[in-house]
């Protein structure tokens, strides 16, 4: 496996990428319905697509470069697809191929535009399933590296992000090994099914020699019912009380790595956890509503504190000690204690339904894909995971998978990619 | 995929009875020839569908190629189409003639970049176009089966140099139209020399000799492991199943030549249960089940002596076969697909376990094949270098499982060790799908 530099210095056709199948061009917006464009427009004519009215679920585009990977940030979208990857590829040199690759491929497929003209050479050089022009459609790529990833094989040991580890087992954890870790995390993230599909496709056939999947789960995002967070498959809406990190003095707070503890390459990344949740909701809808509602201390209709009226309402647990209006157990109270002291614990959630079909016993396998994005996972994920320990919600879920990665920085030019302030 | 051989003009729609092919009988080196932008053949070896009965290769390819091919019967609402939404697409698009009389004819304002040809059939037979650097020979683009009448679009990527439209009606001598030269100094798109039938001709002669020389191991092979049977020594017929078996599995470009034989030989069982004791499951499965599900020697005689029969037949006659050469570049990248589906899943294990053996032996075909095909594959795929390497990878990590005639089981494959195989496999086919472009027939005149 040769690199070939082009005139541009750019490396292609290297090792992953057969077809050094860089699209061309990037077309219009086609994300929005009815956006008839017709001309060529530059990457950086990044027409927005209006936002459905009513929806926190998030449709505009992102720019693919800049300091962070877009897809934190971003709110939700209808579809995802969440994957683990390990790493095949046998080196160090192979490896930063790998992120080249997996950087191009991204860098074309969030962009959109006409997929490159192999002629005789080859077959066709993208799937056709977008049609014959990939539109942008709002796809996000998000990559992290996971614990493994700095074992011996590729030389990182010493440059793993400090609080990096395999997921532990929690106390109500039922892990399945096939199901947790990972050396890569890939999230792609769209309005539609079929784009996230696409690039999904799109980004496995220029990899097969470098990572294979360990594992998959889909995921979506209910629309608003009727209004507000979407709802996650117990009825109740889930991610109302997420921090604002929007505002770049939160987000330094609570989300981005950059203090001098962290391995310099870190900066401008974030702690990525992902945790599969097994929904059990037979059992759930067997449960009278008083008590659905005291264990998440929200009401399930408007999604307000059980001491307010409306969702984003602040529940007030100072004026409520002895938890007879919203009970010391549930899980908003439990999850944010909404005090001095645990503010530093709060994190940025960006869940995802699942629905995989059937299990064994004839009962629906639902549940969610919680992710979460924080500066520094013990001060906030493992903290509230442990304050959650044995609330009254474990007998209805069952974490079975996922894990801990370390969501590398933006990608912030052309001639930057994923991972090389990590491997350069 | 084309329907170009077969079709008529007038009905685009794929014409359902077979053709045969005029020069079906009159090429040099007893090699049946097919059309020469036969495409579909049968792609699969276990498709119950697979049997193209050696002799009458061609005219199969041909009724194949009529039934499932290329789906051109929309042409005239693509070609309306493709018209009205000319913008859409953001791309620069250039109306092209083609025709005996004005073939290129409309290229006024050549230029660089991916852009878009609208070629109309203006002629009265069916065409292949071409776009060629007239120089080199070498092809930047094609459109198989345009028919009269009707617009398809074709996508290119053209750097500065000089081209120039060929078009190829059905039953007609090719036009070069004119020689159209592109300004500037901007790199050139993807391009390969087409490869014809006559270029196929000496490694598919060499291939069927190879095949030929297998043969008789192959006989010896089953021979043996009946006379173990037959004597009841189920320890040495299990070693020697396994050795008959990867006889075969080399042969692994010849499996459509082989045609019905290859069900016979070497089919699985249906998945329901039950299928595998129904009388139709024979072969070296059949033969493989029984060993490795404990069934008594008395039991597998009959078995035994059925695969050796069908595999002395299949030597007996295979100086009679006649390669298609449209199979060679096909073969080379579908035996490893073939790998990938049935050995890497497991779908072809009745028991011993050696999927992974199989793979090994499948690998070793595709080495044979890709040697023959090298001396027109040099020049044409750039990527060759990848190639040899992702087959070293492969065999290098599969040799890994084996252990002599010990070969580690699918299920027994550490997790690493599984991805690792996943990942050569697949890698490797993105490098074997090109060859299989390349060595699509095309006519050159």
């Amino acid at each position: 496996m040769s690199d070939t530099r082009d005139a541009a210095g750019e490396l292609r056709r290297r090792g992953f990428l057969r077809g050094a199948a860089l699209g061309v061009g990037t077309v219009g917006a086609v994300a929005g319905a009815g956006a008839a464009t017709a001309a060529l427009t530059g990457p950086s004519a990044h027409a927005a697509t209006p936002a459905p009215a009513a929806t926190p679920v998030a449709a505009q585009d992102a720019p693919f470069h800049g300091e962070h990977q877009a897809g934190i940030i971003r709110p939700v979208q209808q579809a995802t697809a969440f994957l683990a990857f390990d790493v095949t590829a046998a080196d160090r040199r192979e490896l930063t191929e790998l992120l080249h690759t997996v950087t191009d491929r991204a860098r074309f497929l969030t962009a959109g535009g006409t997929p490159q003209a192999l002629g005789i050479t080859a077959p066709p050089s993208d799937s056709g399933t977008l049609g014959p022009q990939v539109p942008r459609d709002g796809l996000s790529v998000t990559v992290g590296a996971g614990a493994s990833l700095f074992d011996d094989r590729f030389g990182l040991k010493d440059r793993k992000p400090l609080r990096l580890k395999a997921m532990p087992a929690f106390e109500d954890d039922d892990l399945d090994p096939a199901w947790c870790h990972g050396d890569l995390s890939l999230q792609l993230s769209a309005p539609h099914q079929d784009t996230v599909l696409h690039a999904l496709r799109d980004i496995a056939r220029h990899t097969r020699g470098g990572m294979q999947v360990r594992w998959r789960l889909d995921g979506f995002t209910s629309p608003p019912r009727p209004s507000g967070t979407p709802r996650n498959h117990l009825g109740f809406k889930d991610g109302t009380g997420n921090p604002d990190v929007g505002d770049p003095a939160t987000a330094g707070k609570l989300l981005w790595v950059g203090d001098g503890a962290e391995p310099a390459w870190t900066t401008g990344g974030t702690y990525q956890v992902v945790r599969l949740i097994r929904m059990l909701v037979e059992f759930w809808d067997r449960v009278s509503i008083t008590e659905q509602e005291r264990m998440f201390g929200r009401a399930k209709d408007t999604g307000a504190p059980l001491d307010g009226s409306r969702e984003f309402d602040t529940p007030q647990f100072a004026q409520d000690p002895m938890g007879d209006v919203i009970p010391l157990d549930s899980h908003i109270r439990k999850a944010n204690p909404r005090t001095a002291d645990t503010a530093g614990s709060r994190l940025l959630r960006r869940g995802y339904n699942y629905d995989r079909g059937m299990d064994g016993n004839g009962n629906l396998d639902v549940g969610l894909i919680f992710v979460c994005y924080q500066q520094d996972l013990e001060r906030q994920f493992e903290t509230v995971q442990k304050r959650l320990a044995g609330e009254p919600l474990v007998d209805y879920i069952t974490p079975f998978g996922g894990g801990y990665f370390f969501a590398l920085p933006g990608v912030r030019d052309r001639g930057d990619w994923l991972g090389r302030s990590l491997l350069a | 995929m084309s329907a170009e051989s077969d079709t008529e003009p007038a009905s685009p729609a794929a014409a359902p009875e077979p053709e045969p092919i005029a020069e079906a009988d009159g090429e040099p080196g007893g090699i049946a020839a097919a059309s020469p932008t036969t495409r579909s053949l049968t792609r699969r070896r276990v498709a119950p569908a697979a049997g193209a009965v050696v002799a009458v290769a061609a005219a199969v390819t041909a009724a194949v190629l009529a039934g499932g091919g290329g789906g051109h019967g929309g042409d005239s609402a693509d070609g309306k189409g493709a018209t009205a939404t000319q913008a859409a697409d953001g791309l620069p698009h250039t109306a092209i003639d083609v025709s005996t009389g004005g073939c290129g004819r409309g290229w006024g304002h050549p230029h660089a970049g991916t852009q878009v040809f609208d070629l109309h059939n203006s002629g009265s037979a069916a065409s292949e176009v071409y776009l060629s650097d007239p120089k080199s020979g070498k092809l930047y683009g094609e459109l198989e089966g345009l028919a009269p009448g009707t617009t398809r679009q074709m996508l290119v990527d053209l750097g500065s140099g000089t081209y120039a439209f060929k078009c190829l009606p059905e039953d007609t001598d090719a036009v070069t139209g004119p020689s159209v030269t592109v300004p500037g100094h901007q790199p050139q798109g993807a391009a390969t020399l087409p490869v014809t039938q006559h270029d196929l001709i000496p490694p598919t002669l060499a291939y069927q000799q190879w095949i030929g020389a297998r043969m008789g191991d192959l006989a010896r092979g089953t021979g043996t492991l009946k006379a173990d049977i037959d004597r009841g020594d189920l320890a040495a017929a299990k070693r020697d199943w396994l050795s008959a078996h990867l006889v075969y599995e080399r042969m692994g470009a010849a499996y459509g030549t082989f045609g019905d034989a290859d069900g016979a030989i070497n089919g699985t069982a249906a998945r329901t249960p039950g299928a595998v004791d129904d009388a139709s499951f024979a072969g070296f499965h059949r033969v493989e089940y029984g060993l490795w599900h404990g069934q008594p020697a008395a039991a597998l005689k009959a078995p035994a002596a059925e695969l050796d029969k069908n595999v002395g037949a299949l030597r007996d006659g295979w100086s009679q076969a006649r390669m298609d050469p449209a199979e060679m570049g096909l073969r080379a990248h579908e035996i490893i697909e073939n790998t990938e589906q049935f050995e890497l899943t497991g779908r072809t294990d009745y028991g011993s376990g050696t999927n992974l053996a199989t793979a090994r032996a499948n690998l070793d075909g595709t080495r044979e094949i890709l040697s023959l095909l090298r001396p027109l594959l040099t020049p044409r795929d750039p990527a060759l270098p990848r190639l040899d390497s992702a087959v070293e990878r492969l065999q290098h990590d599969l040799d890994a499982a084996g252990h002599g005639d010990a070969w580690t089981p699918l299920d027994r494959l550490g997790r690493a060790q599984r991805e690792q195989i996943n990942a050569d496999t697949g890698d490797l086919l993105e490098q074997l799908a090109p060859v299989a472009a390349i060595f699509d027939v095309r006519r050159t005149a």
